[in-house]
């Protein structure tokens, strides 16, 4: 089951479900709000903390009765995947958590490094809440005009341009103001920690942190840059995926 | 949604004969109400609105049709329908401007059964 | 779109000619080439896929005061970025660049050595070798600082008119809720429920009804349509609403009260500019030897009611020679008396039900017409007052934008006694 992270819809998972396809049953999904979600059961109450998306994770499971699933969580939604096992064990074979951060800000008291400053958190939130219309509105021509490359079809229109930015702005909370350090002990289901030699946005301290929170966790250093290995390295984030599901079933 | 609403306007010798076809409804009555003025209506003449293609009638298209009748009998004239269809005829009894309106199969009824008045 | 041949590094090749003429124009070239990747009215920026930064010409330089030795091979592209900039270039443009290949006028800020923020517009592509493998990001930079604030201005405007129009549909909603009783009385013995279905949030139809009591014993109640829309349509609905209360306090007689509507509506609008309602107005007294009600019903040029009878049948209770108010100087007023015995029920209703557009797009030519509404009320008796109304909202929820005109519903019923009602 592949959760993706915030800004992104499940497309992102496009490159490395061909190579994951040919040995397990995939299960993709939109979060409530994002890509083809229906919308109009998205609610400001339910999604303004990360609860409101595990229930939906753990309603998935339920649902879906595939038996314990090996949970594939990027960026936001590893820690979805984080609290979800804590909660309900029995409903997970392991954790993939793609580049990780429990915790985005840093927190000096106890020395631990999210990557950002406070100010830099509320700069970023005061930048989305006055530049989403902006950008949003210079995305779509983009995605609109692309006459070339036809083969991205629709649904990359489609799930940049449903982007609603009231919802963006509640998820961009969720996402950067979320602390759930406390949340990794509780981890008791196999855990890969998986994540990327450089990350602008989880860095490799992070991924460390993480690493050692989860008890008995494994730890890899993708050689993919940037925070969507999924994108800039499928081949090998899918092989890291495969080698650690095939290993839990 | 759009809605057309054609006006065409002849004279005869019992007066001015306005075709209306198409919807007269909210959005096009004012068209009607607009061309009054333009018709140079006289003492004596009857005026025929010819609704053959009309094809749908609701109470601003009503408004329009008394505003017509108001002002023919303001200057002097009689007024006259022809050709109106089952739906606006059924409109008209249920509203009860049966009555009010004399109608006429065609407008060329309407013209043969006009009578100068002294007027 | 300002654009270079240039390899990175390299200067143009392989032009064909004489060898003179060709050395001469290359060094034009080259030399050009290279001031124009300098100096060009635009940002040029080649990285890395990982985002280091390779080669950046002096505009960007200059624009955000650094030296070239500081960035080549020590920054990031998005080291040069705002942290909320940061953010949208790892969630949305990175992984877009990716996915497509290049990606076109995305609107970010920069931060220059001394900490200012330049806005910019950005536009990537993906360099890729002869063999289809992603080499370099080549990216230029446009200062976008007065499109940022034409942008904020065009936002701000935008935020005014969207506040605008909310509070006009506020301002149409508080109209249209203030032309309707606030609460329909309580009847003893009667089952009552009404409906308003307005068609339009920015403009305010002309229906109205109401039910209330008169002297002791008996109730009246009206429901009926204005001509038009908006706030001359709303005028005269309060006119009509206010006068009709009042004349039948005078004298409950129907045809009396609507008489007494069509003098003071004709008075009132009998110039270029014809304003008139269709009414229908209901006395209404209980029978107690037979139980059920009593109803005089006069029209003024209105659509007949439709009666669901406790038998399970159906008609309309039309009204014929009833003339439209306003407009004559002395209208015609139909009456009708009916009984309503127990298990039976009566719908008023207007014409945006019976004229609304069937079709499936709401531009069809269908409209829902008489006789498909005495269908309706065939296949609905014998029913009660609210459960009439749901049906009847239910199937407006199937016309959707069909329904043009605002549609106003009042359904009374008499319900059985309690204890033939538990057999």
């Amino acid at each position: 089951m592949l959760a993706h992270g915030f800004g992104c819809d499940q497309s992102m998972w496009r490159l490395v479900v061909p190579a994951l396809e040919r040995d397990f049953t995939v299960v993709l999904f939109d979060h409530v709000g994002a890509g083809n979600s229906d919308l109009s059961a998205w609610s400001r109450e339910r999604y303004s903390t990360l609860n409101g998306y595990v229930d939906d994770l753990l309603a998935l499971c339920r649902e879906l009765a595939l038996g314990p699933v090996t949970f594939v969580g990027h960026s936001v939604s590893a820690m979805m995947g984080v609290v979800a096992a804590a909660r309900e064990p029995e409903a997970f074979a392991g954790l993939v958590l793609l580049a990780p951060s429990p915790c985005f800000i840093d927190d000096p008291e106890t020395g631990y490094r999210g990557g950002f400053s406070a100010e830099d958190i509320e700069e970023l939130l005061e930048s989305l809440e006055a530049n989403y219309l902006g950008w949003s509105g210079a995305m779509a021509p983009v995605i609109m005009g692309n006459p070339e490359r036809p083969e991205l079809g629709e649904e990359l229109t489609n799930s940049f341009c449903r982007t609603d930015p009231d919802i963006a702005r509640v998820f961009a909370r969720v996402t950067f103001l979320s602390d759930n350090r406390a949340d990794l002990a509780e981890v008791g289901v196999p855990t890969l920690v998986a994540q990327c030699s450089t990350d602008a946005i989880a860095p490799r301290e992070v991924g460390a942190f993480v690493h050692a929170r989860i008890p008995g966790s494994r730890l890899v250093t993708l050689n993919a840059t940037g925070h969507c290995p999924q994108l800039s390295a499928p081949e090998e984030t899918a092989a890291a995926i495969a080698a650690f599901a095939g290993g839990t079933r | 949604m759009t809605k057309h609403l054609t006006l065409r306007t002849r004279t005869t010798t019992a007066g001015p004969v306005v075709e209306i076809a198409g919807d007269l409804d909210y959005d096009t009555a004012d068209k009607v109400r607009a061309a009054l003025p333009g018709l140079g209506l006289r003492p004596g003449q009857q005026l025929v609105l010819d609704l053959a293609g009309l094809s749908f009638c609701d109470s601003s298209g009503i408004t329009v049709l008394i505003a017509a009748r108001n002002h023919a009998l303001a200057a002097g004239a009689s007024i006259a329908l022809a050709a109106v269809p089952d739906r606006v005829s059924r409109i008209f009894r249920i509203v009860g401007l049966a009555q009010v309106f004399p109608t006429h199969p065609t407008a060329a009824a309407a013209e043969a059964a006009w009578r100068p008045t002294g007027g | 779109m300002c654009e270079t041949n240039d390899e990175e590094g390299g200067g143009p090749e392989g032009d064909e000619g004489p060898v003179d003429e060709q050395a001469q124009f290359s060094a034009l070239l080259e030399d050009s080439a290279e001031d124009l990747y300098e100096h060009a009215p635009c940002g040029y920026l080649s990285t890395q896929l990982d985002g280091r930064i390779a080669k950046i010409n002096t505009t960007l330089l200059d624009w955000l005061g650094y030296q070239r030795e500081d960035l080549v091979g020590r920054k990031h592209f998005s080291d040069l970025l705002t942290v909320g900039g940061r953010l949208y270039h790892e969630t949305h443009f990175a992984p877009l660049l990716r996915m497509q290949g290049e990606i076109n006028g995305i609107a970010l800020e920069l931060k220059a050595a001394d900490g200012a923020r330049l806005p910019v517009l950005v536009t990537s592509t993906v360099k890729t070798g002869s063999d289809g493998q992603p080499l370099l990001i080549r990216t230029t930079v446009f200062d976008a600082r007065d499109r940022r604030a034409y942008e904020t201005e065009l936002l701000r405007a935008r935020r005014e008119a969207d506040q605008e129009r909310d509070r006009l549909q506020v301002l149409a909603t508080t109209l249209q809720q203030t032309l309707l009783p606030p609460a329909l009385v309580d009847v003893p013995g009667l089952d009552v429920a009404a409906h308003y279905h307005i068609a339009s949030v920015d403009q305010v139809g002309g229906d109205f009804y109401d039910l209330f009591p008169l002297a002791a014993g008996t109730w009246g109640l009206f429901l009926g349509d204005v001509c038009g829309k908006g706030a001359a349509a709303a005028a005269i609905t309060s006119l009509a609403r206010y006068t009709l209360r009042a004349a039948a306090v005078y004298d409950p007689d129907p045809v009396a009260v609507l008489g007494n509507l069509n003098t003071v509506l004709n008075h009132e609008y009998n110039g270029d500019d014809p304003r008139f309602c269709t009414v229908v107005f209901g006395l209404l007294t209980p029978d107690p030897d037979r139980g059920g009600f009593h109803i005089t019903l006069a029209s003024g040029g209105h659509p007949p009611a439709l009666l669901m009878r406790a038998d399970g049948t159906a008609d309309f209770l039309p009204t014929p020679g009833g003339q439209l108010i306003g407009v004559l100087r002395d209208a015609h007023i139909a009456t009708t008396t009916v009984h309503l015995v127990p298990g039976d029920t009566l719908l008023l209703h207007t014409d945006g039900l019976t004229e609304a557009h069937t079709g499936p797009t709401a531009g069809g030519d269908d409209r829902y017409g008489d006789d498909a509404l005495l269908d309706f009320g065939r296949a609905l008796a014998p029913t009660t007052a609210s459960s009439t109304i749901s049906a009847v909202r239910d199937l407006l929820d199937t016309f959707g934008s069909g329904v043009e005109d605002d549609t106003a519903l009042l359904a009374i019923h008499a319900p059985q006694p309690p204890s033939e009602e538990q057999q």
